[in-house]
């Protein structure tokens, strides 16, 4: 990629990240929302980090990668045990490698 | 923030794999701040992605963003205006994890100090990013090992939330969304789609429970 065009793609990006990071939170900020809406927001990061697990543990190519689902299941058991972010990252990481090794 | 750098190195040596400076890898991941997208980012450019591509999968990846500025929209109501663009200009996955958590259960917390978590996690990701673009390919780890970090951090901000039939529901919805989605050829665009669809069968599913009162 040539120099210009990392410059394109940065700007462009970039103005697509902060619009969604901003215009919603200024758009609903200080509004009184419904009991509805508040329970719709409540769900998104249940909705959301699954959307996320489910996108990297699933290839529509490849399927889904059996020492990813081993791995993920044994972070979850770390999750539920340490609540750590990074002890879940780095048995994630040593999981899937070994069992990548193995398997 | 260790879990920023776990994350954050192997996704600068990423970066270094497609010419990105330590220099930029720390401006790029300070601005961005995404690691779906810069591990995104990384992976198009070095299959040679035309860049009109390389703009739309990374852009439509972040709209997960919108969700999230949604949700914390609440607790930013009585902010000054420039400390609420600062907070929401550096909300991503994890920080937005932990504040909401905090927000939720504690009536202590507030944007000041999750605005200090969302700057300091930006930091760490930045530096952990310029550290791995300056080592690069001295640290020889596989490319689908270093970004299995991030599904891990993501499982343990799932595994993390507080789980019910509705919770179970949502969950459920969003990965089946996401598989189907994927499987249609949706690409990036999948995962707000499958988050959106998550949050309806919720919703639905709150309804035949009668409300959910409290889900916040």
């Amino acid at each position: 990629m040539s120099r210009e065009e990392f410059l394109v793609f940065y700007l462009s990006v970039l103005a697509v990240i902060l619009a969604c990071r901003c215009v919603p939170l200024f758009v609903l900020k200080g509004r009184e929302l419904s009991s509805r809406v508040s329970e719709a927001l409540g769900l998104i990061p249940v909705a959301a980090f699954a959307a996320l697990v489910a996108n990297d543990l699933f290839d529509p190519v490849a399927g889904v990668s059996v020492p990813a689902l081993l791995s993920a299941a044994l972070v979850v058991a770390v999750a539920r045990r340490t609540g750590s972010l990074i002890w879940c990252a780095l048995t994630g990481m040593v999981a899937y490698a070994l069992l990548g090794l193995v398997m | 923030m260790l879990g920023y750098v776990a994350i954050g190195i192997p996704c600068g040596v990423m970066a270094a794999e497609v010419d990105v400076s330590p220099a930029a890898a720390f401006l790029l991941s300070a601005t961005f701040y995404s690691g779906a997208g810069q591990f995104m980012m990384a992976s198009l450019a070095l299959a040679g992605t035309p860049v009109a591509s390389m703009i739309a999968s990374v852009a439509l990846v972040s709209t997960r963003q919108l969700l999230y500025s949604a949700a914390l929209s609440p607790y930013a109501s009585r902010a000054p205006r420039p400390l609420a663009l600062l907070f929401a200009a550096t909300v991503t996955d994890e920080s937005f994890g932990v504040n909401l958590e905090r927000f939720a259960s504690s009536g202590e917390w507030d944007v000041p100090r999750a605005t200090a978590v969302n700057v300091l996690s930006m930091l760490s990701w930045a530096g952990a990013n310029a550290l791995g673009a300056a080592v690069g390919p001295a640290l020889a780890i596989p490319t689908a090992v270093m970004s299995f970090a991030m599904t891990s951090i993501f499982v343990c901000l799932l595994a993390g939330q507080r789980w019910d039939r509705v919770t179970a529901v949502v969950a459920a919805a969003s990965v089946l969304g996401v598989i189907v989605l994927k499987a249609l050829g949706a690409g990036s665009l999948a995962v707000l789609l499958g988050a959106v669809l998550g949050v309806l069968a919720g919703l639905v599913a709150g309804a035949a429970r009668g409300g959910r009162g409290g889900a916040r």
